[in-house]
């Protein structure tokens, strides 16, 4: 395959890691939020609601993850370069900080305060970094696979 | 076929707008507002109108804007949704000048929604009170309701909004976020406040469970207090409002978040509250009266919903205090609509909301 087409699916299946993860972890934390609220959740329901967040959420926030990820992952691999034995922390560092600038962005541009339900809490910010972090480790890992000389 | 298309095209909107034109006429009584917000009849026949931005303004008996904003406006925080909203005349407004405000007041940082009264002294406010502030303040400039109503007692209904980040506070007794509060004109809690003597509940509380309550209007004639809320994607809502109910925000909803995430999985829940109706997809209702005049015969009774993202007003016909219907009005316009009123006159009286807003007054065509 040629490596730039390889590239272009590594970052396309490190986004959808991301925008999955991202997703499931928006639904819960909005589910334990309504549970606090003494709403029932049973299993079904929570599955149910999940599924609906992958149909209906997960392009959203694919979105932001494409914004972030444009500009981490290159700087990332351009880092990583320079310093090899950093390579994974800089990759867990650029997805979170991709996600965290790329919500931070849209945050600022739209009328709404907050636009992602789970990025009103520390506790869901530092997640939904997570997930943009766990993206780009998977990034690192495949482009790795492919070139092992550069590690 | 194109042609056979365009002709009938053709027909329809000729057909609708002949029928508009039957119906009713809009004239422009004023231009010039400045993102207008509410409208008020004074007793000798001006009108007093709430820009956003923060101005009060007197339109004079000809129609004309006074070009000097009535002074001694208290100083509120305008940003994106924050500002001043609501104008409200007192009661015994002809003897003695008192109206009350609705505004934002704070920071970015730190806001929420205030209610001020004063006198209107020859195009100046004296005696300006703070009444009431909603708490807690939040960050933010969204979702501050603002729309008030006299119940028969000479009490006050405020609508308040839920700040947007903070939905779930809706549910929260112990605060005034996404809550409609009732309270004396000077301000205070009556002692029959749904939850007073309930430890730890805001005494003004008289229903919960809102998003952003910005349409309110008592029925006196069959003693009902109806509002509308704007729900987040879809889900809009009109209720019928009762003392102490709860309307569910946001445990259940028609409506899903913007980003297209599920708000919650229910849409009923035991001891939660149905709407009469929701609008999905949503038409963002700004303003809600009831119509009650000679002009029109035809609409007695009826509710009237301006709105802005489907920029029109929303008939919703009742017959015995039932819905019977709906009709889509003044499409024609194709203006965000921030408020609807029925004058002295009988007329409906729109306000358009952009930077040069307008005022408008609808009256039978013949």
């Amino acid at each position: 395959m040629p490596s730039k087409l390889r590239t272009l699916l590594y970052f396309f299946l490190a986004v959808l890691l991301a925008s999955v993860m991202g997703t499931v972890l928006q639904t819960q934390f909005n589910l334990a939020n309504l549970q606090a609220l003494g709403a029932p959740m049973p299993l079904g329901v929570r599955v149910q609601t999940t599924c609906l967040d992958l149909l209906g959420f997960s392009p959203t926030f694919a979105i932001l993850v494409i914004l972030g990820f444009i500009f981490a992952l290159p700087a990332a691999s351009l880092l990583a370069r320079l310093w090899p034995m950093g390579r994974w922390l800089l990759f867990t560092l650029a997805g979170a900080l991709a996600v965290l600038a790329a919500m931070a962005l849209a945050n600022a541009l739209l009328p709404m305060p907050t636009l992602i339900g789970a990025n009103r809490t520390l506790a869901g910010t530092v997640g939904l970094m997570a997930c943009g972090s766990l993206g780009a480790l998977l990034f690192a890992g495949l482009m790795r696979r492919s070139s092992p000389a550069q590690s | 076929m194109l042609n056979t298309s365009r002709a009938l095209l053709l027909f329809g909107l000729l057909g609708s707008s002949l029928a508009h034109a039957m119906d009713y006429r809009i004239e422009t009584v004023t231009e010039g507002l400045e993102h207008p917000w509410s409208l008020a009849f004074l007793p000798d026949g001006r009108m007093l109108v709430t820009e956003r931005v923060g101005r009060l303004r007197i339109i004079e008996q000809d129609g004309s804007l006074n070009p000097q904003p009535v002074g001694g406006v208290p100083e509120g925080f305008v940003a994106a949704q924050a500002g001043l909203m609501e104008v409200l005349l007192d009661p015994a407004f002809a003897s003695n000048q008192q109206l009350y405000l609705s505004y934002a007041y704070g920071t970015t940082q730190a806001n929420n929604t205030r209610l001020s009264k004063a006198r209107l002294v020859d195009g100046q406010l004296q005696d300006v009170q703070v009444l009431f502030t909603a708490q807690p303040a939040k960050s933010g400039a969204a979702h501050y309701g603002g729309r008030m109503a006299w119940l028969p007692d000479n009490t006050l209904v405020l609508t308040l909004g839920d700040g947007f980040d903070w939905r779930e506070q809706a549910q929260n007794t112990s605060n005034h976020l996404g809550k409609i509060v009732r309270l004396n004109r000077d301000g205070s809690a009556p002692k029959d406040n749904p939850l007073v003597g309930q430890s730890g509940a805001a005494a003004e509380i008289y229903s919960l469970g809102h998003r952003n309550v910005q349409g309110i209007v008592y029925d006196n004639q069959l003693q009902r207090l109806y509002s509308h809320e704007h729900g987040p994607r879809g889900g809009d809502e009109l209720n019928l409002i009762e003392p102490g109910n709860n309307y569910g925000w946001p445990l259940i909803t028609y409506g899903i978040d913007y980003t297209g995430a599920q708000i919650s999985p229910y849409t009923e829940l035991p001891g939660l509250q149905q709407p009469l109706l929701h609008w999905t997809p949503s038409v963002a209702p700004s303003s809600l009266t009831i119509y009650r005049g000679a002009l029109f015969p035809e609409w007695q009774g009826d509710l009237f919903a301006s709105t802005l993202a489907e920029r029109s007003v929303r008939r919703i016909r009742l017959q015995d205090g039932k819905l019977a219907g709906e009709d889509v009005l003044f499409e024609e316009l194709e203006e965000r609509i921030r408020d609807v009123r029925v004058g002295p006159d009988g007329a409906l009286y729109l306000l358009t909301d952009s930077a040069d807003g307008r005022l408008l007054r609808v009256v039978p065509s013949q």
